[in-house]
């Protein structure tokens, strides 16, 4: 099993702090969902008065007409009470929604904006399990547990107030039963905390399992792994049912405390109600209103104290989703302009991504604006940190990088991004429309503009060729796009996108020496007007460029034109001339 | 619809038919409970009548007593009920994981055809879930079926024209909440659509994560994301609010019930003809009466929900395969020989080639989507148009994908890697640690193992995207070399590698495939300089033949590979 470093979940405080700070925004709908509440539990409050009345009435033989008053009354509350639970969840469900909607809108913004090497450590699943598990669990709770908890809660003080009017000392043979559910609810937080903590783990390993499974299914069948990931993910499964086992049979002994504290309270009502009546202090109608009033309350108490349970799982997935939604808003980059002076200094950087294991170190590089540079250099040499670490993927362990002068760390996010972009070995189709695809790189752009950067990539013949052109659905699931294809698209993102600068990290190395071809003519269009840095494995990108930088364990070894490095003699001679054997 | 194929109604009933033994424990055990629930305002009637009425500490003693023991029995049969509930339905979602995974891996394919993986990873984890709690549902309604029974027939004991108010008042409140239930099913399965929509949207964004931030499009993305969360939050609160409709007319027929019961309970009371202690058990069971039928509509919910998860799950277990299962097989050992007549399928017109058991041979293809096609034909992932790919004279389409892809493996130039250590990544596919450690060398994955923090014992993370793309190629490599298969067809392997290290893997894959057939699609010339032979694909036909040497005056071949 892999060490996994989950993404931050919140405390409780802060937890609450922000649910407190989303219904602030609602004040009004949250005020009028709880006084329809309120109307409706109050109304439902007057059944068991009604009901005790009837019984005096028979008790104190009155004729039988005089209970259809009581009878017409309890028809019009069963009316108004279902009326106002209506309304009242209906509302509730816009409250809970909303919020519930804003939350999980704001955790995919800060999730998105989070440092990549964070999310890579959690393990994506993290991220989709909260996304979809605790989304589904806490709108469960705000459609389920919420109304109930309050219908319940106002239910039993309400009924307990009534329970003392009738006699106090009713009141005080109920609060028998008190000691024993307050001692159960404790025994239960105590065991209940961990076991749905790990439950819920246990259901993030689970997903992510499963869309790993599920996502590489091509490569399990094509080495036939079908029996191992069958049995990883039937681990995996089984994991997460006993962990969900566990916290049932918890359950099971708390409503099994809570009978118990049923049988106390009643018991004790009954006893009482037995002496007092014996020595004429109380009516029988009254000891038997005491007891209606207390079997009335079994199933609002069980209701109240068993939703802990769901408020429990509820509250331990929105601390998961505020962890991450609570982070530091990443300020809009529509206010973000592109620096004017794109000139970049690379100055004695060093990283590491792991404490003694550096993968550069001491790395001068200039690029000046307008200048294309290769980097060139063995696998594992560190062009591709060298290369996340100036468009500010990571933040180098040692030394500073500027543009323009100013220190990167000190340019806020929106500049970074509209000043460079990178464009990584993973290129990803997003699933969709081919033109939606595209605007991600630029909400705003026209049709006219969308043509232009596939004409631009050289994408725009296949692109229209495809069944529905611009708008047939590409990416998983949908269309599917030859490696080349991608890369062309991520191509014209970067097109459209139209930063200042741009570096391109193997982008044109996955598609084959004839798409290579292609792709290196696109890139050459793509970065055209902008500074480019290209990590370069194909050496004719090398030759083609202004400047070369040949990268060796992480430190710059040679640095000149093609030309000039090549006369040389050094390693990038040796690498040429392995190169230009071949052909 | 095809016989065998399963349908949503099979899908739920296997669900319960395969948990039997705990849904019928915790139905019977769930009766137990309500009986006893039921029992317990009629025990207060007795103690009101027999002892608060008349002084009897006797009556009192012997009838808490009996309460006691009603408790102690209701309160048992609650903890067998939920748990074995809770186990039937957690078993029953495990199950139809399982059967959805390998539904997913089958060699046949089809599964994912027009889904995303996310979209399937919830079919998996919610809707089997929704599925499952079927098996509580179920349990949860024989109960409030039985406590039904039980206060009724209190009830006709008390007076049976109490009793048979309940009774005909009933069936007609569970036709109304079935009459209720329709709608709240369509919306409910319209949200649910539009819920796993937008979560696969969010897995794809998450996916998508290094392209989104390499080009600053975190914003748009979120506010793309906002526009389905929307699309998600208006869905679910339709939904919600057609079911607080629902809950609410309940509410108020069952109220209604309880005045009816009272009006009649009342008039026998002030009578004379039924006690005081009937009277206050008729109020009470009225009372408790009011859970199993509220039971109803949650049952009813629960009901459709499964049943509209049920179809989706069946959706995909019931997918169409891609291909046809095949008779014939292999023959064993495979010798190897690899014929290819009149080969038609997506850009491929009509191609024939022979490859030699144990040849190594390189195919150059100037347009990307032949080699896409042809690598589906070698894998049969597809069937071809016209024409046949044979392997020692047997046509691929006529054998079991799963034995075809045990014969010949086609690693593809996308290749997944899986959250273990490198070596585990290796070592899962191959049979002899001689093999692993061979391939780690030939590979070079000895250098990547040597530039990660813990060696070949680094963990992958998730499908490899910890590595850098020419670490993961010589990863991916290795795996495909180590599984040693009769047949390996290996494409693009080494485009993230330099040139230097690209020499040693091509000798390392000739070494390590002597003597067995390797076809290289690629276009590197390293790779192509070692193999025995190479085929050069134009405009989807064959069009030169030679080694690397001698193709290089081949002006097809010269654009493709050498410019």
């Amino acid at each position: 099993m892999s060490t996994r470093e989950l993404l931050p979940t919140a405390s409780a405080a802060q937890t609450w702090a922000a649910v407190r700070v989303m219904l602030r925004e609602r004040r009004l709908l949250a005020a009028s969902t709880i006084a329809v509440l309120l109307a409706g539990t109050g109304v439902g409050l007057a059944t068991a008065p009604l009901l005790g009345d009837i019984v005096d009435l028979v008790a104190t033989r009155q004729p039988s007409s005089a209970i259809t008053t009581p009878v017409v009354l309890l028809a019009l509350v069963a009316v108004a009470q279902g009326g106002a639970t209506a309304l009242g969840a209906a509302l509730i469900s816009r409250l809970g929604e909303g919020m519930l909607a804003q939350l999980r809108e704001r955790f995919i913004d800060r999730a998105l904006n989070l440092p990549l090497e964070q999310v890579e450590r959690a393990g994506s699943g993290d991220l989709t399990a909260r996304v979809t598990g605790d989304v589904t669990k806490i709108a469960e709770a705000v459609r389920q547990a919420l109304p109930l908890m309050a219908r319940s809660a106002l239910t039993i003080v309400l009924t307990l107030g009534a329970l003392a009017v009738l006699d106090w000392r009713f009141a005080l043979a109920v609060l028998v039963a008190a000691p024993v559910q307050v001692l159960t609810l404790r025994w239960y937080g105590r065991g209940a905390k961990t076991m749905y903590s790990a439950e819920r783990i246990a259901i993030g390993e689970q997903q992510q399992q499963l869309l790993e499974t599920i996502g590489g299914s091509s490569t399990v069948r094509a080495f036939g792994l079908a029996d191992d990931h069958v049995r990883r993910v039937t681990e995996r499964s089984s994991h997460a049912v006993g962990m969900t086992m566990r916290c049932i049979r918890l359950l099971g002994g708390f409503f099994s405390r809570l009978n118990l504290a049923e049988y106390v309270g009643l018991s004790a009502l009954l006893v009482t109600g037995f002496f007092l009546a014996g020595n004429g202090t109380a009516t029988i109608g009254t000891a038997t209103a005491a007891a209606l009033y207390f079997h009335s309350l079994f199933n609002p108490i069980n209701a109240a104290l068993s939703l802990a349970d769901d408020a429990q799982s509820a509250a331990a997935s929105l601390s998961r989703l505020v962890g991450v939604a609570d982070r530091p808003e990443v300020p809009s980059d529509d206010t973000g302009t592109a620096l004017t002076d794109t000139t970049v200094k690379v100055s004695s950087v060093g990283h590491a991504y792991e404490t003694g294991h550096d993968v550069l170190d001491d790395i001068t590089l200039d690029l000046a604006p307008g200048e294309r540079v290769a980097l060139v250099g063995a696998s594992g040499a560190g062009k591709t940190t060298l290369a996340k670490l100036i468009a500010g993927v990571h933040q180098p362990t040692r030394g500073t990088i500027t543009f323009g002068g100013t220190d990167v760390l000190d340019l806020d996010q929106a500049t970074t991004r509209r000043t460079i972009a990178l464009i990584t070995q993973e290129v990803h189709v997003f699933s969709g429309p081919l033109s939606d695809d595209l605007r991600l790189a630029k909400p705003t752009a026209t049709d006219a503009e969308v043509h232009a950067a596939l004409d631009r990539v050289g994408a725009l013949p296949w692109a229209r060729a495809l069944p529905d052109g611009l708008a047939t659905v590409v990416g998983e699931g949908g269309h599917r796009l030859t490696v080349a294809q991608a890369q062309q698209l991520a191509l014209a993102r970067l097109v459209l996108a139209d930063p200042p600068i741009a570096v391109l990290d193997e982008a044109t190395a996955d598609a084959g020496s004839a798409g290579a071809r292609v792709l290196e003519t696109a890139a050459t269009a793509a970065l055209e007007g902008r500074s480019g840095l290209l990590v370069a494995h194909r050496l004719t990108q090398a030759a083609g460029a202004d400047r070369v930088v040949v990268l060796d364990h992480g430190r710059v070894v040679e640095s000149g034109t093609h030309a000039e490095l090549v006369a040389a003699g050094g390693r990038y001679a040796e690498l040429w001339a392995a190169w230009s054997d071949q052909r | 619809m095809r016989a065998g194929e399963p349908t949503g109604r099979d899908v739920l009933r296997s669900a319960i038919k395969g948990q039997w033994r705990n849904v019928t424990a915790a139905s019977i055990a769930g009766a137990g409970h309500q009986a006893g629930e039921a029992l317990v305002p009629v025990i207060i009637g007795v103690v009101i009548d027999r002892a608060v009425s008349t002084g009897a500490t006797v009556e009192l003693v012997w009838w808490l007593v009996a309460l006691g023991v009603v408790f102690a029995v209701l309160s048992f049969s609650f903890r067998v009920s939920l748990q074995a509930g809770e186990l039937a339905s957690e078993k029953a979602a495990h199950a139809l994981r399982l059967r959805l995974t390998e539904r997913v891996l089958d060699h046949r394919g089809g599964a994912k055809t027009g889904r995303l993986a996310g979209g399937l990873v919830t079919i998996a984890t919610s809707d089997a879930l929704r599925v499952g709690h079927v098996n509580r549902a179920l349990p949860t309604a024989v109960a409030a079926g039985t406590g039904l029974l039980v206060g009724a027939v209190a009830l006709l004991r008390v007076s049976v024209v109490l009793g048979l108010v309940v009774l005909v008042a009933t069936p007609l409140l569970l036709g109304l909440a079935h009459l209720l239930g329709k709608p709240l099913e369509r919306r409910s399965e319209a949200e649910q659509e539009r819920a796993a929509n937008a979560s696969g949207i969010a897995a794809d964004l998450v996916a998508g994560l290094r392209s989104l931030k390499g080009i600053g499009a975190e914003r748009a993305a979120v506010d793309r994301y906002r526009g389905t969360s929307q699309g998600s939050k208006d869905a679910a609160i339709r939904s919600a609010t057609a079911q607080a409709f629902l809950d609410g007319s309940m509410l108020a027929v069952t109220g209604l019930l309880l005045a009816l019961i009272a009006l009649v309970g009342g008039t026998l009371a002030a009578d004379g003809s039924i006690t005081i202690g009937e009277l206050v058990a008729a109020v009470g069971l009225a009372q408790f009466l009011l859970w199993p039928l509220n039971v109803i509509s949650w049952v009813n919910g629960a009901f459709a929900m499964g049943r509209a998860s049920a179809d989706r799950i069946a959706s995909v277990l019931s997918a169409p395969s891609a291909l046809g299962a095949g008779s014939a097989d292999v023959a064993t050992p495979v010798a190897g020989g690899i014929r290819l007549r009149g080969l038609t399928h997506g850009t491929l017109r009509g191609v024939d080639l022979d490859i030699a058991p144990g040849e190594l041979v390189g195919v150059v293809a100037a347009d990307p989507a032949d080699a896409t096609a042809l690598l589906h034909c070698l894998a049969r992932e597809v069937d071809p148009a016209s024409g046949s790919v044979e392997l020692d004279g047997v046509a691929l389409s006529t054998v079991d994908p799963a034995r075809v892809r045990a014969a010949i493996l086609v690693a593809a130039h996308e290749a997944d890697l899986f959250s273990d250590s490198v070596v585990d990544n290796i070592r899962a596919v191959s049979a002899k640690q001689s093999d692993v450690d061979l391939a780690m060398t030939a590979a070079a994955v000895d250098d990547v193992a040597e530039a990660l923090p813990q060696g070949a014992d680094t963990i992958v993370a998730e499908r490899g995207r910890s590595l850098s793309g020419g670490q993961r190629q010589r990863v991916a490599l290795a795996r495909a070399l180590a599984a040693a298969p009769p047949v390996l067809v290996v494409h693009d392997p080494t485009t993230a590698i330099d040139a230097v290290t690209e020499m040693a893997l091509a000798r390392g894959i000739r070494e390590m495939r002597l003597g067995r057939t390797t076809i290289v699609v690629a276009t590197s010339p390293a790779l192509l300089a070692v193999a025995d032979r190479v085929v050069v694909l134009t405009d989807g036909l064959l069009t030169a033949e030679g080694t690397h040497a001698s193709l290089v005056a081949h002006a097809d071949y010269r654009a493709a590979v050498l410019s």
